[in-house]
């Protein structure tokens, strides 16, 4: 096995008294089990697992750990599994991890994980994966490589599970109001625009309802510009992380693109505030958005149907994620073994998971079998988000930094950046400029 | 030395050194806990606001890094701007319809004690409870208070999500959720003045404008000095709210410091820098409390 040298093993909290008792105390606290510390027992072994899947995906999670647990009763090994909510998720492993009371394993998304591969919370799993006999060549290419930091070793940090990707949902009963052909859903910029026009409602100058579901500010204009600008040739950061937007008239001409929903075509209208709720009481007729997003629609009975993303620009590309397992750094290295074991017997299983938990499956094994189709929610409102998982390239990028460029976010600097766009409070070029300064320094910092 | 002065000495009573140490263990319980968990944080936080920290790993020097960052970053300013107008908006609201609120049911009639109940009511409701509701009644397309100005011919206004009114719509869930404290200290500190001062007033011919000018206004000048401190802090610290209904957003016309020093510390994991802010935020509440302290005073 060959992890790195540990850094939290020469934690320098010990530097004075003060800071070893205040960082030991503030991050015990802050680690779930605090009260009850777990035994670890070499036999049987528990291997503690966090997640903060919580929705109607955690539910099928919970049965994959139960699945799990009840075959390997009698192998004297159990998964046990805690759930910590998201967005403290990752500051909770690294006080655990400050402590040396990380879980074994937990849920990551891909490229947000370089500040733990840098301080080497997380482990390195190519060596653990061939020991364990996981099959990485049945992964696709592209979501190993995903899982991989090419500022740290560029090893592999997760074990991907998932792959997401944002795809349009339509609303069949305003498709049929229109007129439209729900077998001929929008192709290119051109067509998106057609139909989001014909199945937008306005009462005088003020959309009632909006052809290309869209918010005022937050995640919605902001992952919709990211993808738009991607297709027109912009990039975030070079491929060697070097340089920041390249290309940067691609991105304002995105910019431009989304502002012309709002004030020129007329198709969107910025004062939805909840846009999953617009969609769901048909306040909206094309909506991109995740595939966790089907279980919650499929059961109110929302009509609706899942195409591909229209290709806008050059480049036919669309918003990626994904989710996978990966293992924190303990003190007791022999436990990397069985806590691979079990990511192996997860991953090997996970057909339950990408069928009617979420996403894609990254293994060819699974999305080879016949039942995968036919398996959970219908193949006209899952089929895009598998097959669109083709041409899903605009992730994360892998640097500490990385939440700066997140183009999936509703409050981090880039989305208040646009949101001066989208509010007219700050111009197309002073954007721009802002986004390129902030992103170069966020580069040369590693 | 006087002879009364003397006498004084005299008489106090003798402390034994074993009294001292039972004293000692007493407050022990609450002192150590205070101050492990309350004062040492502070105390590293100081020191964390001048080092580069992510929790793993140790601390690294920094300097006043932290605090030039701060004064230069856009969002810093706009955050501390925003709570001035939290302030301006919040603060004088919660006081005026506090005691505007207590005055009408400081007298009994039929259905004051609900209507007391009423009042208070929110206090009582979690802020992210709050929060949520509000985004109900404040949907620009579906809200209630959208649909209830419709009647008198106003347009939707986009409380939440427009970068002119959402500070605004942030305030007036703060003022619905402050105002039952301020109510409440309000109304006891009304029921404490003695009536006999209000039926000379009447007897002396005062109105009903000049009794509360200048009778009722002066016995509550210190309440109004406490609740207008309480508020004041409150405001500036203002986050669940703020995170709730618009995650400081748009484009930050809604944040506060807290929530941003909460995204800096728990989303980006840079907590030298958010204690950094964290700092300056503390040195404005002080300053702040200081000064509106200072003031009441001189005018009392």
């Amino acid at each position: 096995m060959s992890a790195k040298p540990t850094r939290i093993g020469t934690l320098a909290l010990n530097r004075r008294g003060l800071l070893k008792a205040t960082g030991a105390a503030a991050a015990s606290l802050a680690a779930p089990g605090f009260a009850t510390r777990r035994a670890r027992a070499a036999n049987p072994i528990e291997i503690n697992h966090w997640s903060w899947l919580a929705a109607s995906d955690g539910e099928v999670w919970a049965k994959m750990i139960a699945d799990f647990n009840e075959a390997h009763k009698d192998k004297g090994v159990q998964i046990k599994m805690e759930v910590v909510p998201e967005e403290q998720y990752v500051t909770k492993v690294l006080a655990a991890a400050a402590t040396g009371k990380a879980p074994d394993f937990g849920w990551g998304t891909a490229g947000k994980g370089a500040q733990l591969a840098r301080d080497a919370v997380t482990v390195p799993l190519d060596d653990l994966a061939a020991k364990a006999g996981l099959d990485l060549a049945d992964f696709s290419a592209y979501s190993i490589s995903a899982s991989r930091y090419p500022k740290y070793d560029n090893k592999i940090f997760m074990i991907p599970m998932d792959l997401m990707s944002l795809q349009p949902e339509i609303n069949l009963d305003h498709v049929k109001e229109a007129g439209l052909d729900p077998a001929k859903p929008p192709v290119d910029g051109a067509t998106l625009l057609e139909w989001a026009t014909a199945m937008t409602k306005r009462e005088g100058d003020k959309v009632t309802r909006s052809g290309i579901m869209m918010t005022g500010s937050g995640v919605q204009p902001t992952v919709t510009w990211g993808i738009v600008a991607e297709q027109l040739g912009f990039q975030r950061a070079s491929d060697d992380l070097k340089t920041a937007c390249v290309n940067p008239e691609a991105s304002k001409k995105a910019m431009q693109w989304v502002l012309d929903l709002f004030d020129k075509h007329k198709v969107s209208t910025r004062d939805v505030t909840d846009r999953y709720k617009a969609f769901g009481t048909g306040q909206g007729s094309i909506f991109w958005t995740g595939p966790w997003t089907l279980n919650g629609y499929v059961g109110q009975k929302l009509n609706f149907k899942t195409a591909l993303f229209p290709k806008i620009g050059d480049k036919h590309v669309t918003y990626f994620e994904m989710g996978g397992l990966e293992l924190y750094q303990q003190a007791d290295t022999a436990r990397y073994e069985a806590t691979m074991q079990a990511v192996k017997w997860l991953s090997d299983n996970s057909f339950l998971w990408t069928t009617v938990g979420r996403g894609a499956s990254p293994r060819k094994s699974i999305l080879d079998r016949p039942d995968y189709k036919t398996t959970g929610n219908s193949w006209d409102v899952r089929g895009a988000f598998v097959d669109g998982m083709s041409f899903a390239t605009v992730g994360e990028i892998p640097v500490v930094n990385g939440p700066n460029f997140t183009i999936y976010s509703g409050g981090n600097f880039l989305a208040k950046t646009l949101e001066g766009v989208w509010s007219g409070q700050t111009s197309i070029d002073d954007a721009m400029t802002q986004i390129q300064t902030q992103w170069q320094a966020d580069l040369d910092e590693g | 030395m006087s002879v009364a002065a003397h006498s004084v000495e005299r008489a106090r009573p003798e402390i034994t050194g074993e009294i001292d140490k039972a004293g000692y263990v007493l407050v022990a319980f609450f002192a150590i806990p205070f101050f492990l968990f309350n004062i040492l944080p502070v105390l590293f936080g100081f020191y964390v606001a001048f080092t580069r920290w992510s929790i793993v790993g140790a601390p690294k020097w920094e300097g006043l890094n932290n605090f030039t960052r701060a004064f230069n970053d856009h969002w810093v300013a706009v955050a501390f701007k925003n709570i001035l107008f939290y302030g301006v908006i919040i603060v004088p609201s919660v006081t005026v319809l506090g005691l505007v609120f207590a005055l009408f049911v400081n007298k009994r009639y039929p259905l004051s004690g609900l209507a007391r109940t009423l009042f208070f009511a929110p206090t009582v409701v979690s802020a992210t409870v709050i929060g949520l509701v509000w985004v109900w009644l404040l949907d620009t397309q579906f809200g209630l208070v959208n649909h209830y100005l419709s009647f008198f011919g106003i347009d939707d206004v986009p409380w939440l999500t427009s970068t002119r009114w959402s500070l605004v719509g942030v305030s007036i869930a703060s003022i619905w959720w402050d105002l039952g404290l301020a109510f409440v200290l309000f109304l006891a500190a009304l029921q404490d003045i003695p009536g006999e001062i209000n039926d000379a007033a009447i007897v002396d011919g005062a109105n009903r404008w000049q009794r509360f000018r200048y009778v009722i206004l002066p016995h509550l000048r210190p309440v109004i000095s406490m609740v207008v401190t309480l508020q004041l802090i409150s405001t500036l610290r203002i986050f669940s709210q703020v995170y709730v209904m618009t995650n400081g957003g748009p484009a930050g016309s809604s944040s506060s410091p807290i929530h941003y020093i909460y995204s800096i510390a728990i989303v980006r994991n840079l907590f030298g820098y958010a204690s950094a802010i964290a700092i300056l935020l503390f040195a404005l509440i002080l300053a702040v409390t200081f000064a509106q302290r200072f003031l009441l005073k001189e005018r009392a």
